[in-house]
This record gives structure tokens, sequence and C-alpha cells, in this order.
């Protein structure tokens, strides 16, 4: 082997064919290059040519640099050139390799195995057998920890299947390994370390020294692994936290959350400060979205460390109140709900409301504090909910007391039991130990708990079943019946500290914990012995089926250590499944301390051996075809240019950068997404949101959209003198493209040529109407028509209009209808023509505005006024009186649209009054 | 496409009127005054009555207001009778860079332009070598097109010997680059008819200067046996001096026949090339 610097050639003997070039350069210059191949149509006249000179035309001298320096690269590719060449291994005898496989080995496990192959082909080189031995905990006994004297190509083998264990190292029972060893007298050590700090490092590389000589590898301080710690609820926030080992400098990274079908959740910024080794980050995430959080990882860190999954332990279930009445705050202390709320809040999410509000939105357990009878809908929402897996949480009262519905678990007798007080010789009773069977088991019941007051449960077969939780002296108090999947539980006595102290306890606090704890499937799993595992995570952190090893953990295992027989994972059943994190175990990690004296510490990934024969052999093929290229090009055989010739051949030389460069442009960041500029539809919302504005529709026949701008002109103008509305002006809408909702009233006057709305238009159209709004239908055909009757060219087209418009059902204008007294008090609304009929929805004692109001009088033509604001239209048949009279119709109109349906009130004014008189 | 632009190149000029002396006897009747006496409509002259005219010829009217007796004559009007040829053969489809025409692509334009121009003038125009009869009107014209688009394989680069009237005349438009000897048989064989002719040669620059370099193997566009050239800058000179005398040559032989002679190059404009063609054709008319 020859070396020249950090170049070495394996076969340096070929080098001395490039002795040969200078001969080539010769031989190149001397041949002539291939004619060119032209047609040429007056050939003839080229016969017989005297030929001055005969010596041909010589090949360019740089097209024999290229074939020199193709020559040249074949010779020294045949050579087979190393970049840096490894040295030879030191030491003698068989080469024993000890592999760190733990967990924290995953950070950069590939490297890790380039370090494996590159020993065991030093190894090779030099015909010595290799030992690998490995420190993880062997997920079964059976498996080798340390192999026997191996050739290379079957460490190779075996080197390149080994992957890293999710779990710690066991140097101690490495150390066993090791002794047990056939190996007599000398023997190299390496050891590939996984950079942590171990009670039993020291030992064991000791006892590697004595073989004959041991070198270390292991990372840096950046390379350490990175924990993430499991996190804690804060509040409404999840509080994550993050170790590195060996501080440096400000080091950011990304915790990311994952959903349980690993999309991402959220993805927070995780900043090591200058020096520091503990990060933390806040999670703060509306509770549906945090609940559906099933892993929290650090981006990158690709080892088992850095995940932690989540279970039911850190979900924020979402607990409802239920409450009749409104929240009371002058007085908390009395009221049932104020304990139920300092008690939930810390671990749950709190709600109040209707039960049927509540049932809305997911949740986990609804309380009924003592509420009285619910309303027939709340009571059906609530049974439902409860049979489809709910958990109800009643609790009694006064008004339980009372009279008893059937939403209780038990029987329970009219009336209270009153333990103590002055006409009672029982005294207040404390709690009984809970029992087995019951959820609250575990629990103890601090013996100041009493019991003042209760409800009774009467006497049946099944009571005992169902009771949870008893007195010192029996009696039930708090009983439970599973109703279809949901749980409808019962406390016998009050949420506040009226009946019972309970209510100030810890106990109430647990207790609450266990039974929001029962909702969604925790209650199966709290009873069995063993949780199997389902899913496991490897080295790496990526979750897969459990290994044949991973053995069910102990009841109450979550607590358990990660070990090869329990590996972390999510353990129980689909139901209830519990986390098992290696980070809690993970505590005070330190690097790599000082190794034994005379021991070669190195790190991974230094200089390695690179084989530059291929990219030598590619060089010289790619000039080769570049060669072709030009030579055929020189003879004119390519159908291109020169130009696009040599662009050609540039793009051969350079291809292999390409894809590099295509990659990195690939990874830019992520692109900034830009906010659009507010476009049109934001300008029309504005305009129209921030000022009340008459609205009428743009038809598209210019001359009726311009009757009715200045219909409504001449409106607003009467409105602004007369009433107090201020500001309002007209607007011409679009009902295809525009947004209804900010306008109170449309007008809009029909003619036999519109066009018919569009199903699109129509959904807006309905949406607007069942959301309050009024369209005032002009047909504007003077005839006086009945609804059921022909009606004019107008009428008929806006039948086919509201063909799918929910319209309600019309009645001619009560003589009693708000219309008539919103403003003025009117018998009849009259507009350009003063007969026709007009139309309101028909509903006795209706409480609302009208969606749709329909006539026929052209309002527009009456109201519409010229710039200088005198009455465009004449009125028929006539009369400023008439003209009033329409304008009092559109104040009244507009009020009423505005203002709603209050002044309705009106038709008891004169019994008020008459009342008042009195 | 090619015809819109021989139109275009054709509306630049008048319409052509054939000079000649004698019009070829296959011709019948033109629309061209012939500034003679002749068969035709229009009227020339009046003469004295001679003995062996006509009587139907004399003009009583004119004849009343003298004592002599006249007879009337009418203006000779004939048409004469073209005959266009133009190269086909695969040496015209040639071209030595891009942006240049085919030679072949600039002789039908040039071609189907003279056409356009003579059927305009009322002469009757023919594509030598199809067997057509000159016809003259537009109908003509789009048979002549058709002639001149369709697919001819020529293998030769000069037009076959064929019997023509005497008097006629033919244009020759191609890259004449047969040997001298051939061209020369050709064209006799037509002089010796009477027939008047033109010449045009259609060259590309390159054919002319020989614009070369390097190591070149020559192949012929009509099977000719290739050849190879060492220093094609070399020879540029002496094939330039053979070139001149090919060309010399043609005019030589041209003057000898009273035929005319010209060179158009497919750089340079057809226009010009069309107009030297139109002068030589109306030459002479004047006198």
């Amino acid at each position: 082997m020859l070396t020249l610097g950090s170049l070495a050639f394996a076969s340096p003997w070929m080098l001395l064919a490039l002795a040969i070039l200078p001969i080539l350069w010769r031989l190149l210059r001397v041949i002539p290059p291939a004619p060119r191949q032209l047609r040429f149509p007056a050939i003839r006249l080229l016969y017989n040519l005297r030929q001055q000179e005969q010596t041909p035309a010589k090949t360019p001298w740089w097209l024999i640099l290229l074939r020199l320096i193709l020559a040249a690269l074949i010779i020294v590719a045949l050579a087979h050139p190393l970049l840096n060449p490894s040295a030879r291994l030191p030491g003698a005898g068989p080469l024993l390799i000890v592999v760190d496989d733990g967990w924290a080995a995953a950070r950069d496990w590939p490297q890790r195995q380039r370090a494996m192959a590159d020993l065991i082909d030093r190894a090779e080189r030099d015909a010595r057998p290799v030992v690998l031995v490995t420190t993880a905990a062997q997920s079964t006994e059976s498996s080798p920890r340390a192999t026997g004297l191996l050739r290379a190509g079957e460490a190779r083998g075996l080197a390149q299947a080994m992957l890293p264990k999710p779990w710690g190292n066991d140097l101690k029972a490495t150390l066993a390994a090791i002794d047990r060893l056939p190996i007599q007298g000398a023997a190299q050590a390496v050891w590939l370390s996984n950079g942590l700090n171990d009670a039993d490092t020291t030992a064991l590389a000791e006892r590697l020294q004595r073989f004959g000589g041991l070198s270390v590898l292991a990372d840096g301080a950046a390379a350490l692994p990175r924990v993430l710690t499991p996190p804690a609820a804060r509040g409404g926030e999840l509080a994550v936290g993050a170790e590195r080992l060996g501080a440096a400098g400000e080091e950011r990274r990304w915790l990311r959350a994952l959903g349980v079908d690993g999309r991402l959740i959220a993805r927070e910024a995780l900043t090591f400060a200058d020096g520091a080794n503990h990060a933390e980050t806040r999670l703060n995430l509306p509770t549906e979205l945090r609940n559906d959080i099933a892993r929290l990882d650090i981006e990158d860190e690709a080892t088992v460390g850095a995940v932690v999954l989540l279970d039911e332990r850190w979900r924020r279930r979402p607990v409802g109140i239920a409450s009749t009445t409104g929240f009371d705050a002058s007085q908390p202390l009395l009221d049932p709900h104020h304990y139920l709320d300092r008690a939930l809040s810390p671990f749950s999410e709190v709600r109040r409301g209707q039960a049927s509000d509540l049932l809305k939105r997911e949740l986990a357990v609804l309380v009924l504090p003592d509420v009285g009878p619910m309303a027939p809908h709340d009571r059906e929402a609530v049974d439902t909910w409860l049979k489809s897996g709910g958990v109800v949480l009643r609790f009694s009262g006064p008004l339980l007391a009372g009279g008893a519905d059937d939403l209780v678990p038990v029987r329970l007798r009219r009336g209270d039991r009153a333990l103590g007080g002055a006409l009672s010789w029982a005294k207040p009773l404390p709690l009984a130990p809970f029992d087995a069977r019951s959820p609250f088991n575990g629990l103890t019941p601090p013996p100041d708990v009493t019991i003042r007051r209760q409800v009774l449960a009467e006497p049946a077969l099944e009571l005992g079943d169902r009771t949870w939780a008893r007195l010192a002296d029996g009696t039930p108090i708090v009983t439970a019946e599973k109703r279809d999947l949901g749980w409808l539980i019962l406390v016998h006595t009050t949420s506040n500290a009226e009946w019972s102290n309970l209510a100030l306890s810890g106990l109430f606090v647990e207790m609450l914990q266990r039974v929001v704890g029962l909702s969604r499937g925790i209650a199966g799993a709290a009873g069995e012995a063993a949780l199997p595992p389902i899913e496991t995570l490897d080295a790496f952190g990526r979750p897969g089926a459990p290994g044949p090893t991973a053995l069910a953990l102990p009841r109450g295992g979550v607590e358990a250590a990660v070990s090869a027989t329990a590996p972390p994972g999510y353990y129980g059943n689909e139901l209830s499944r519990v986390a098992l994190n290696l980070s809690p175990a993970l505590k005070g990690l330190t690097p790599l301390a000082a190794l034994p004296q005379g021991v070669e510490r190195g790190l991974y990934g230094g200089q390695r051996e690179v084989d530059l024969r291929a990219w030598f052999m590619t060089a010289a093929v790619l000039i080769g075809l570049a060669d072709i290229l030009i030579g055929l090009a020189l003879r004119g055989l390519l159908p291109i240019g020169p130009g696009a010739a040599a662009a050609l051949i540039a793009l051969a030389l350079f291809a292999p950068a390409q894809p590099a460069e295509a990659q990195s442009f690939g990874q830019t960041p992520r692109a900034q997404v830009q906010r659009a500029p507010a476009t049109g539809t934001d300008a029309f919302a504005m305009s129209a949101a921030l000022q009340t504005k008459l609205a009428y529709i743009r038809t598209g026949n210019a001359q009726l959209d311009d009757i009715s701008r200045a219909g409504l002109q001449g409106l607003s103008g009467a409105l602004i003198r007369r009433t107090s509305v201020e500001q309002i002006e007209p607007l011409a809408v679009d009902i295809e493209t525009d947004e209804l909702a900010f306008f109170s009233l449309i007008y809009w006057p029909v003619t036999a040529e519109q066009r018919l709305p569009s199903a699109v238009a129509i959904r807006k159209l309905n949406t607007y109407l069942r959301n309050g709004g009024t369209i005032l239908f002009d047909t504007r055909d003077q005839a006086d028509i009945g609804i059921d009757a022909g009606g004019g060219p107008g009428m008929q087209r806006l039948r086919q209009i509201v063909r799918g418009l929910e319209v309600p059902a019309l009645a001619p204008v009560p003589q009693d209808h708000v219309l008539t007294k919103a403003f003025y008090l009117l018998t009849e609304f009259p507009g350009r023509h003063a007969d026709g009929q007009v139309w309101v929805e028909r509903r006795e004692g209706a409480s609302e505005v009208s969606p749709v109001i329909i006539g026929s009088n052209d309002w527009a033509g009456a109201w519409a006024v010229g710039p200088n604001g005198r009455p465009l239209f004449a009125v028929v048949p006539g009369g400023e009186l008439q003209r009033e009279m329409a304008y009092r119709f559109g104040i009244n109109l507009v009020m009423y649209a505005l203002t709603g349906n209050y002044k309705a009130d009106q038709v008891h004014v004169p019994a008020i009054l008459e009342r008042l008189g009195q | 496409m090619l015809v819109n632009r021989a139109e275009q190149l054709a509306a630049t000029l008048p319409p052509l009127l054939v000079a000649s002396e004698r019009v070829a006897a296959t011709v019948a009747q033109g629309v061209h005054g012939r500034r003679r006496v002749g068969v035709g409509e229009t009227f020339w002259q009046f003469r004295r009555y001679q003995p062996g005219d006509s009587v139907r010829a004399i003009d009583w009217r004119q004849s009343a207001k003298s004592q002599n007796v006249f007879i009337r004559e009418n203006e000779w009007e004939a048409a004469q009778s073209v005959w266009l040829w133009r190269d086909a053969s695969p040496s015209m489809r040639y071209r030595s860079r891009k942006d240049l025409p085919e030679k072949t692509e600039q002789a039908d334009l040039m071609v189907l332009a003279l056409a356009s121009l003579l059927i305009a003038a009322g002469e009757n125009v023919a594509l030598l070598g199809t067997g057509h009869l000159p016809t003259s009107g537009r109908s003509a014209y789009n048979r002549f097109c058709h002639a001149v688009l369709a697919e001819m394989t020529e293998t030769q680069g000069l037009p076959n010997a064929e019997p023509l009237p005497r008097y006629g005349h033919v244009v020759w438009i191609g890259d004449l680059l047969a040997p001298l000897d051939d061209i020369k048989m050709r064209m006799s064989a037509y002089v010796s008819r009477g027939v008047r002719g033109h010449l045009l040669q259609v060259l590309d620059p390159a054919e002319e200067t020989l614009p070369f370099k390097g190591r070149i193997r020559f192949e012929g566009m009509e099977g000719e046996t290739p050849t190879l050239i060492g220093r094609t800058d070399t020879v540029r000179e002496e094939y330039g001096e053979r070139m001149t005398a090919h060309q010399a040559g043609l005019k030589d032989l041209a003057r000898a026949y009273g035929w005319s002679y010209s060179v158009h190059r497919t750089d340079r404009s057809t226009e010009t090339a069309l107009l030297a063609l139109y002068v030589a054709l109306a030459r002479g008319r004047e006198n």
C-alpha cells in the first residue's frame, strides 16, 4: 500500500501505467479526427481538386487533453485509491467489541454500526477473530450476551442485524458474560459506549483493559441523548420538561404532540438556555385537542427516552355541572356548585349550564347537584347520554328529598334522615371503610368526616350490590346503578357543607377523581390482575407490536421500571390503556466520567476510510460519454448545434451534483404563509356592517335598480328626519355573491324577467330568513292580486323565485299587526298603487318578525326622490296623502324589521291605561 | 402557404406581358393587343380597300364619308404561351443554414409568382414536364399551383426535351449545376424550335462560397460518389474559381442562344430575382 498523506493506493503498481500517457498524447495527435459528414449539392465541382496540403486537420488540443484525463482517471481508479485509510488495529489476539445497545445508543445507531463494520473490516484485514458483546439487559436468558470467537463475515452479519433495546444497560451481567469468554492470552478490546456513566463503568473498563488494550468510543456532550420527562398538569396547561447532559450553549428543539393516529396536534419550541440542562415548555390546548394527545416527543431525537406516551392520567376530562338556576356568586359557600367546582377543576375541565346544553359537547361526567325535576327535553338528553356510556353523578338535598324522580339508582324514601341535632339523640356518623368491590376501594375515609343528614334508600334486594359507600351504621351513602353502558351515581347527601362536612374533606376530591376516572372505561381495568402489552416502543421510539418477551404488567404496574420484560409502551386493553414510559426511571444521568489510565478514548464519526475507486470510475465513464458526444458533434452527427452539445456535456458532467442541490432546495424552511390581503368581500362586509343599510336586491334591470336605489334613498331621508334612526343608506346586494347576514331588511322588487336565484343563493336566502332576516317582496303589479289567484306577471315570477325558499304560510296583514303601529298608526299600506294586498306570515300570537312580506304596491316608486329631493313618480290614484302614507308604511316597516315586535304589547295598552286610571 | 407568399410577391409587380416578335403557333386569341394589325376585337386602323380584301371587311360608314372605299382593320390580339420549369430534384432540397430557405422552396415561390404575373396579363402558362397545354385564367393558375405543389420526383436537374410549339417561351429555374455540356444539349433541343428561354440559377450561399473548414466527407444529394477533403479551407479558392467558370459558361451559353441568364442566392431577396426575370421576359416588347 502506498500512502500519500490522507490518500493511499491499494494497488500502487498500477500507477506505473501513467507513464504511457505521453505516448498516448503523441498517438492522439497523429490520428486525424473522423471526418464530418456533409451533404452538398455542388459536389461535382469538388471532384479532383488539387489538395495543396495533405496533412489532415488535427484533433483539437482540448479534446486530446480530455481523453488523456480519461485515461489517467482509469489508471488511478485501477490503483484503488483510498481516502483516510484506517490504521491497523493495535494489539494482538482477537478483537473484542463491546457494544452499548441500550436506549441511549439509538440516538445515532447507524454511526455505531458503521464503527462496528469499520472495526470488523480492519480485523478482517489482519485475519483476527472477532467477539461481539452487548451490554443491554437481554430480553430472554437464552439469547447470548457475548458471542464466541467469530470470523469477520459472521461478525459483520451479526453487527448489521443488531438493534438497540428500548431499556438501559446492565453492565454487571456484561461483566459476568465477559468473564465467561473463551479467550486465552491477549486480546484487543473496543467499547462502543453510549456516553453515559454507570455504576459499573469503571469496573468494566478495567476488566476489558486486562485483556490487553482498550479503546472507548463515546459521543461528545452535544450528541448525548435528550430525555423528555412526563408532563404535569398545571392548571389548564401541560408542562413538559426536557433534560440534557453536558450543558452547552443555547439549544432550541421542538416538542411535538401527536394524536393517536400520528397526526401533529401541536409543536412547541423547547429551548435549553445557555448552560442549563433543563428546558420546559407548556402546551396550552383546548381540552378536546389536549385529550387527543397520545404521544409527546422531541423532534429529530430518535430515542425512546425522548418519547412520552400519554394515557388517561394526563387527560383532562370535561365535567359538566348542571344548574337549573343561575350561579349565585354572592354566597359561594352556600352554593352547592362551589365545592364541586373547587374539587373538580384541578384535574378536569368544569363546565356549567343546562344539562341539555352541556351534553351538546363531549362530556365525561355530568354532575347534578340537588336539582328539582328537570325540564322534559333536558331529562331526555340526560337519559340518552347516560345509556350511551355517560356517568351521571347526582347529589341529594332538600329538593330531592322533597320528591324523587326516577333518575336515581335506588328507590328513595320521601323525606330525609337527620342525625344529630336538637331533636335527635343519634350522632352524626362517619363513613365506613370502603368495600373491595367499590370503586372507592383504597381510599381511607378520615374519621372526622361525618354525615349529618342524608336521604334514605328503600330497602331492596339489589341495594347492597348498588352501594359503593356506607355510613358506619351500614346506611348506603353512595349508591350507583349501571344503566346500559353508563353509570348513574347518587350521593345521598349534599354537595355543599349543609348536610355533611364531606364536601370539605380531601376524600371528596378523591372520590370525585375516582368517579371521573370511572368514565370512559377506566373502571374495567382497575379490577384486572395484570395489564397485557398492547403496543410497545422500540429504542428509536417507534411504536410496534409487542415483542415475544414483553410480559403483562402486574396490577398497578404503571410505576414499574422499564426492563426487558416490560418495554415502554401501552399496556392494558383497548378500552383503557396505561402508558409505561422510560423517562421517569432516567434520573441522574451523567456523561461518561474519567476512565482508568491507559484507556484510549475517541469519538464516533472520526475520519472514515473512503474508497475512491467508484468515484474515479464514475468520473471516467462520464468523461467517456462526454467524449462520445463531442466526437459526434464534431462530425456533425448530433442533431443540435455545438452550443447545445456543450450544454449537454456540461449537464452530463455535473449531473451528480444536481440531485444534492435539489434536495437542499427541497428542505428550505416551511414557507411563510402569506396572509391574503383583504378582498372585495371584506370591503363589502365592512361597509354593510359598520352602518345600518337598507338593502335592495340587484335585479339586473338597470332602470329598476335605479328606482329601488332612489326609493330607498327617499325612505332613508324620511327615516332620518322623522325617527331616531340615524345614518341609514341604501345598498345594492347581489344574492348570488354577497353575504346577506348584515341586513335586517332587504327590499326585493320582482320583475317578470328576473333571473331565478341559483341553488347557492337559495341556500343563502334560507339561512337569512331562518336567522331572523326580513325580505319585502314587491311585485309592482298594480292589480289587486290574491296569493291563490293567478296574479300579475311579477307575482307569477315571485312564485317561481320562492319555490326553494322556506316561506311560512302567509295571510293578509291582520288589523292589529305590528306593522300597523310600529311607528305610525296605519290601516293600509299604499305605495305607488294604493289597493294592493300585503301579506305577512300567518301565525297566531306570532312572537317574531315575519320573514317575508309580500305586496304589489311598488313602494320604491312612491318613495323614490330625485337628486333635488322631489318625488320621481306620481302616485296612483294620487294625492300627496297617499305618498305620505307610503312613507309612513316604509317607516313602520323599517321599525318593524329593526326593533321586532315589542310594539305588539300595545294591544294591552288600553287595558293598562285603564288600570292605571283606576 | 407557399401560394399565398407567391401571390404577395407577384403583387409587387404589374402583370407581365411577354415580349415576342413571333407568338407560338399554338396560341389562339389572346386579350392583349400586339400593336399591329391582326385578328382581334379592337379597332386598329382604316385602310384603303385593295383587291383581294374581303368585302365583308369594308366599313361602309367610313367609305360613305369619302370617295374611297375603306376597310376596317382590328388590332392583333394574341397571348403568348410560356412554359415554366423549376428543378424539383433532390439536390434542390438543400440549405446550408437553418435560417435560410431551401432552394426548392425559393424555386417554387419564384415559379408560382411568375405564373401569377403571366396569368394576370392574360398569357398562357403551363408547367413544363406535365404535358399540360398552356392555358390562361384563374382556373389555369389553380391547375398550375396544383402541378407545382404536387410531389414531383425528378432525378435530373434539367428539363426533358419536349416538342414545344415554335416560338414558345420557356423559363428554367433551378440550380443548373449539371455539366455545361448537358445543359447545352438540352437547350439546343429547344432553341432549334425557335423557343426563347430564360435561365434562373438558384444557389445556396454555401454553394458559392464553400464556407466549410476541416476534414469533411462530402456526399452528393443525388447519389454521386462521396469525396473526402482533408482540409476544406484550402480548396475554397479553387472551388470558387470552378463555380465562377461554370456560371460564366452558363452565361455564354445563354447569350449564344439568345436566352437570358440570372442568378438568385437564397439569402437574397426574391423580389430582386423576380424583377430581373420580369425585365428579361418583358424586354424587347417595346421594339
